[in-house]
């Protein structure tokens, strides 16, 4: 049932496809009805039905007319009236369609100017092709008159398709917005460019390479091979050359019916030549550096000279400010036109409120609100005259990344102690890669993977100068691994390991050693040539097939020599060990190039197996090795990822926590010192003790007149600290006093500035009065105390201790 | 050791003891393995030969690459036989009978030689072992210090053995040799130590400082004369050499005794030296145009081979490319063939396969053909060329050689003059200038006179038509060595490529036929 209904539907869209090739008017023409399809055929609905759009979630402007514009609408009214009336046999005017809610809104308000934050959309060509990118064409429901709709730019960006006035609108808003002196025009043009058929044009990928190729002058040898010479036969290459022109000719002539059908459909056969209505933009010079007017083609995006034969009429221009009708004879199509917006004479204009065109682009908001103001001023007086556009109606063009895919995300770091420095997360491919400074462990320099499980697919690229091994690349998935090597003294550069399934089936060949480890199922090195070593003697590659128990070697190339030398060893088996022979011919196969001598000795060959199988051996335990790097890393660079360190540099003492603890701990521990050698270097005792010329042991009478003489010296030594300071402080105080004295006598002699000085001083003096005032009051405060806590560490010193506790 | 010379056979080295030798070198499943296809003397690269009474060296001509024989403790006393053993590093000799140290000449790759516990009273004849690393020489009979100034020569030297000799009594051993051998690291088993070494110099600098100044001296020497050499070298290539000065003017007058007896004639003095300094100009001139064309001749040559390598790289990677191809076609060819389920199969396979050989073996032959032919179109432009070229050079150095001749008439003429003026003043007794007794003699006889200032004017004539004819001989020579040379190889290449085809599609068609013997018909 579901297989009968897809092919409903595909009837269904058949016929809707039918439809709108009727409608398009185009019966005959095959190459419209191509490229027709071919717009179609990407979005999902061959027709889109603009009736079923969503009109519920857009703005009250959208739906309504405010008081200005259904006075704009009136005056395009009159307009219009006194156009038909003038000029009654022209086609009327494209004025005011009506928009996606079936509201007449004036064409210049629905140019919506909006400069996009893209630098892509800065300039024209940019816009352009965002434009012919981004929307799908519609071709006119009748191509020889305007729609009677017309859409909102935000409403055709939002379903990505329009016709070709829709193009332009949206086209000019953009352009205007970037600054550029743009306008949407109304005209005709030939059928090629109505319906984008582009089967005339060269194919821009074609037309780019113009590039002159260098020409390295290479100074040609003069001896030089020359081709070889031309064995075929001359005769026979002009009959075939013959049979062929002929064969051709009679298929010309067959075609040239068909040829003549299809260059009726050559635009000049074009029936409807002339009357094809079209929009497109035009871009006058004077602003953005444009140096002279210029087309934009809003289907193709290309640009196109004013004079290009392709645009055979305009009947109308306007941007978002105004309304200009072109009185110029279009005979020639717009080859003769001028493009002076200002000449009443050649374009007349809707509202002549503009005195200059090419007025300066403010900010359309802005510029609105100050004509909004101006409006409320003028409006009742100069209705005709000088009604200013309304702002537009349309909503601000947005372009939201809705639809397109992120496809890369690049993430850089810094101070990583991982040296991480960027990464770069592929959507599309789901490949991580991350960027490597130089000093990861193991030289990691760039790790591309899908997953972080062993034995997927992965490639990791070292930094091969800071390897023993030069390892330079190593990818791997999981049958096999690759390696690349630079720089090697055995001349290694490549070596790609095999490995087949886990599995009981093979474990006997390969892995006896470790039986979680993937079995080897081939070793294959590759070597550079050894300029010390005879070319065939050589080896270039090598390889162990592990399961058939054979070894391949392919010798390097001698000179001038086209097959390269070769072994094959068939590895003795089990059975062949027990016999007494350990050698046979048959064990080795060899092709010596270039020599007829077949047989080395089997002693050779014996130890070269010898050679091989130890190497063999070693190989297998670097494979494993290999293993367990890869394994190591991802292990590491989880761990890493786990807990992501920061490098601080030693010279950033707050940050470095290293250094800030190994910091601290030294602090410490001189902290813990100090005291030590704050009693050692401070001994109140010391002077003492030498009057009494330190003696090992003291009487308890020694020891107490010691103390006595401790704390009395102390006491001492505090009364003059205290009287010093007293003495101080009353030595201020009396200068003071006679300072004031003298400054109270010579008050009135003195000048400004000495009085400035005496100010200055006086408080000087002032301030150290109160200092030692402080101080004094604090040395009498401390005193006690410390003569108290001096007197509590004699008792607790260790010397007099003995004596002290127990008295 | 003496003592068992008194009571067991010398004896020499013969084929017998030889085999046993290299027989036991060899771990037991290897010797049985070689012994089965005959030793090949040429293949040994170690032999000892130690303890075994030999008296005298002799059949170890057949060991060709032998890299370390050890001959010690046997009852040797002279070295000899060794001169074939070109590859040889290290040599033992200790423990024999030896006097004179001799037949090493040819063994310049050695860098360890042991001479220890011999007879030897005198170090020599060891110039050429330029390698020696480590010489030992211990319990001899070397009595002179001074000979260990001989050792100087050798720039590698670093280990030295002279224990036991009798001059090692000498007080100063120890420092004169090291001050005389300065790179040495370790004599007599110990590490020279740098005290050591600075005592030595101080005391001996009085002794070495000479000895290096004329060192220095000589090998100074040596290097001017090898770059002289190398000029002149050059300047034979060119075909121009000595020609750039006066060598070929003063060999003219070289062996002409009548020329030197002219000279004294007056007038003919200025008249030589205007002659020698055009004369020497024009072979300054051919001097310099010789060298210019033989750069010219390199720069055609080496253009030449140029592009020949280029042509035959290209055809090298073609053919690479078409066997590669046919590999990588028939890779698992032969194991279809082999596992094939019928023989009828395994017969159509077989044909398919053989051929797929033969049409390479066409491909590679037509190439080659076609790589033949493009050859010899470009060696023959080469030999066009190089005709050309050669051709050119011939004739202008046949040009510069006319002028040289002329200069020679004219002076011929010239001095004719002379000599018969001066013959006639002479004659009339006009003469004022003294002259030798045997040039007056001349003035006597105007035909002698004549005869021999022709004599003369021949004899040089002759010596620079003998110099043209030689540039002339040489570079027909060259001309004819270069085409052929290429002409040559191109034949040689030729060969070996299909000789090499050949037995590649042999060596292809023999593994098929091979295999279809492991398959029965049924």
């Amino acid at each position: 049932m579901e297989v009968l209904e897809e092919n409903d539907e595909e009837e269904q869209r058949e016929e809707e496809l039918m439809k709108a090739l009727e409608i398009s008017d185009e019966p005959h023409n095959i190459e419209t009805k191509l490229s027709v399809d071919q717009v179609f055929v990407p979005s999902d609905v061959s027709d889109f039905d603009w009736s079923s759009i969503d009109i519920s979630q857009l703005p009250s402007s959208y739906k309504t007319n405010s008081p200005r514009e259904k006075k704009l609408l009136r005056i395009a009214d009159h307009y219009l009236q006194q156009y038909t009336h003038l000029c009654p046999d022209r086609k009327p005017l494209f004025l005011y369609p009506v928009n996606e809610c079936g509201i007449k809104k004036f064409v210049s308000t629905t140019v919506r100017p909006t400069l996009l934050p893209y630098t892509e959309l800065y300039h024209w060509d940019g816009c352009a092709s965002f434009v012919c990118d981004y929307l799908t064409m519609e071709p006119l429901k009748s191509p020889l008159i305007p729609p009677s709709l017309l859409y909102s730019p935000t409403t055709i960006l939002k379903y990505q398709r329009g016709n070709c006035f829709d193009f332009s609108v949206l086209l000019c808003s953009m352009l205007i917005g970037a600054g550029y002196d743009a306008y949407c025009v109304n005209g005709y043009a030939t059928h090629d460019i109505c319906s984008l058929d582009e089967t005339l044009e060269v194919c821009p990928l074609l037309r780019k390479p113009q590039e002159v190729p260098k020409e390295i002058m290479k100074k040609s040898n003069k001896y030089r091979v020359k081709s070889s010479p031309d064995m075929q036969s001359k005769f026979e290459l002009q009959q075939e050359a013959k049979k062929k022109a002929e064969t051709e000719a009679t298929h010309k002539n067959e075609e040239r019916g068909e040829e003549k059908v299809t260059e009726v459909e050559k635009p000049t056969h074009d029936p409807l030549y002339g009357l094809r209505v079209h929009a497109w933009v035009l871009v006058l010079s004077g602003k953005r550096e444009v140096p002279e007017p210029f087309f934009i083609n809003p289907f193709t995006g290309n640009s196109h000279s004013t004079m290009d034969e392709h645009f055979l009429g305009i009947e109308s221009v306007w941007n978002h400010k105004n309304y200009w009708v072109n009185m110029q004879d279009c005979r020639n199509g717009c080859k003769d036109l001028i493009f002076d917006l200002g000449d009443t004479v050649r374009w007349e204009i809707m509202l002549s409120e503009t005195d200059k065109p090419l007025q300066v682009l403010l900010d359309a908001e802005e510029e609105n609100e100050l004509f909004d103001r101006n409006m409320d001023d003028t409006e009742e007086e100069e209705e005709d005259t000088s009604f200013a556009m309304p702002p537009s109606w349309v909503a601000p063009i947005q372009i939201s990344p809705r639809g397109t895919e992120v496809v890369e995300v690049r993430e850089w770091f810094k101070n990583r102690e991982d040296m991480l420095d960027m990464r770069e997360l592929n959507k599309q491919t789901q490949l991580t890669t991350e960027y490597f400074s130089p000093g990861h462990l193991l030289g990691l320099k760039v790790h591309i993977y899908k997953s972080m499980e062993p034995e997927t697919e992965r490639v990791m690229e070292f930094y091969n100068e800071a390897r023993v091994d030069g390892l330079q690349k190593r990818a791997e998935n999981a049958s096999e691994i690759k390696e690349y090597f630079v720089g090697r003294d055995d001349f290694k550069y490549f070596q790609h390991t095999e490995f087949g399934k886990r599995g009981k089936k093979i474990s006997v060949a390969g892995a006896r050693t470790d039986i979680n480890s993937r079995p080897i199922v081939q070793m294959k090195e590759c070597f550079h040539r050894n300029l010390e070593k005879p070319a065939d003697e050589d080896v270039a590659e090598r390889v162990f097939l592990i399961t058939e128990e054979m070894i391949h070697l392919t010798y390097h190339l001698k000179d001038k020599y086209i097959t390269a030398s070769k072994k094959d060893f068939f590895k003795p088996t089990e059975n062949y060990r027990k016999q007494s022979e350990i050698m046979t011919p048959e064990m080795c196969i060899t092709y010596q190039a270039g020599s007829s001598v077949k047989d080395k000795k089997l002693l050779h060959l014996y130890k070269l197996l010898q050679e091989l199988a130890e190497e063999e051996k070693q190989l297998k335990q670097q494979v494993r090795q290999s293993e367990a790097e890869v394994l190591n890393i991802l292990k590491i660079r989880e761990n890493e990822e786990a807990d992501i360190k920061l490098t601080v540099s030693i010279y950033n003492t707050e940050r470095n926590e290293k250094r800030k603890q190994q910091y601290e701990a030294t602090k410490n521990a001189m902290e813990d010192e100090f005291p030590v050698h704050e009693e050692q270097d401070l001994d109140y005792l010391a002077p003492f003790l030498i009057q009494i010329g330190h003696p090992e042991k003291m009487t308890k009478g020694q020891v107490l007149r010691l103390r006595d003489d401790c704390l009395t010296d102390f006491k001492n030594r505090l009364i003059a600290k205290a009287n010093i300071i007293q003495a101080r402080f009353e030595k201020e105080v009396e200068e003071l006093k006679k300072k004031n004295q003298q400054f109270q006598e010579n008050q009135s002699q003195l000048s400004r500035e000495e009085e400035a000085v005496f100010l200055a001083d006086y408080s000087e003096t002032m301030f150290c009065i109160h200092i030692v005032a402080l101080r004094l009051n604090r040395e009498k405060q401390t005193a006690p105390q410390k003569y108290l806590a001096l007197e509590e560490k004699l008792r607790k010193d260790p010397r007099l201790a003995v004596h002290l506790s127990h008295a | 050791m003496s003592q068992s010379y008194n009571s067991i056979k010398p004896n020499v080295i013969d084929d017998e003891m030889l085999q046993k030798a290299v027989e036991e070198r060899w771990p037991e499943d290897i010797g049985k393995l070689a012994k089965s296809e005959g030793i090949d003397f040429k293949d040994v690269t170690e032999l000892q030969l130690s303890f075994r009474n030999i008296l005298q060296i002799d059949n170890l001509w057949q060991f060709e690459n032998l890299t370390k024989l050890q001959l010690d403790n046997n009852i040797i006393e002279k070295i000899e036989a060794l001169e074939s053993l070109v590859h040889l590093v290290w040599l033992d000799l200790s423990f024999n009978n030896i006097e004179v140290i001799e037949g090493l000449d040819t063994l310049v790759k050695l860098q360890d030689l042991s001479l220890y516990n011999n007879r030897i009273s005198k170090i020599e004849h060891m110039d050429t072992l330029q390698e020696l690393q480590i010489f030992s020489i211990g319990k001899n009979n070397l009595t002179a210090l001074e000979d260990v100034v001989y050792l100087r020569r050798f720039k590698k030297l670093r280990t030295l053995n002279l224990t036991g000799n009798p001059f090692c009594e000498e007080e100063q051993y120890v420092l004169f040799v090291v001050a005389h051998i300065p790179d040495l690291v370790y004599l007599d088993f110990k590490l020279v130590s740098d005290t050591t070494r600075e005592l030595a110099v101080s005391k001996y600098h009085y002794l070495i400082d000479p000895l290096e100044h004329e060192e220095a001296q000589a090998l100074a020497q040596l290097e001017e004369k090898l770059a002289k050499q190398k000029e002149l070298e050059y300047h034979k290539t060119a075909f121009v050499e000595y020609l750039n000065g006066s060598f070929l003017f003063d060999s003219l007058y070289a062996e002409d005794t009548e020329a030197a007896k002219l000279a004294y004639l007056p007038g003919v003095d200025d008249l030589l030296q205007a002659y020698r300094k055009d004369f020497v100009s024009v072979c300054e001139n051919l001097f310099n145009y010789g060298l210019k064309e033989y750069e010219k001749r390199e720069a055609e040559v080496s253009e030449f081979y140029k592009g020949l390598h280029e042509a035959l790289t290209a055809n090298q990677q073609e053919g690479r490319k078409i066997i590669l191809d046919f590999e990588n076609r028939n890779k698992e060819r032969l194991d279809e063939i082999h596992h094939a389920t019928s023989y009828n199969i395994a017969e159509s396979k077989r044909a398919e396969y053989n051929e797929d050989i033969l049409q390479l073996s066409e491909t590679l032959m037509t190439l080659e053909m076609q790589t033949v032919d493009q050859l010899e179109e470009l060696i023959k432009d080469f030999e066009k060329n190089i005709a050309v070229i050669a051709s050119t050079f011939i004739e202008n150095v046949k040009g510069m050689m006319a002028q040289c001749r002329d200069l020679e008439n004219r002076h011929h003429e010239k001095l004719l003059e002379i000599s018969i003026n001066t013959l006639e003043k002479s004659v009339k007794n006009e003469l004022d200038e003294d002259l030798p007794d045997d040039v007056r003699e001349l003035l006597v006889d105007k035909t002698t006179l004549v005869n021999m200032v022709n004599t003369s004017h021949n004899v040089h004539l002759l010596k620079i038509d003998m110099r043209e004819c030689d540039i002339l001989s040489n570079t027909y020579r060259w001309q004819a060595s270069v085409t052929g040379k290429a002409f040559q190889n191109e034949i040689d290449r030729n060969r070996n490529r299909v000789k090499e085809i050949f037995q590649y599609i042999d060596n292809l068609q023999e593994q098929l036929d091979s295999i279809e013997l492991l398959e029965p018909p049924e």
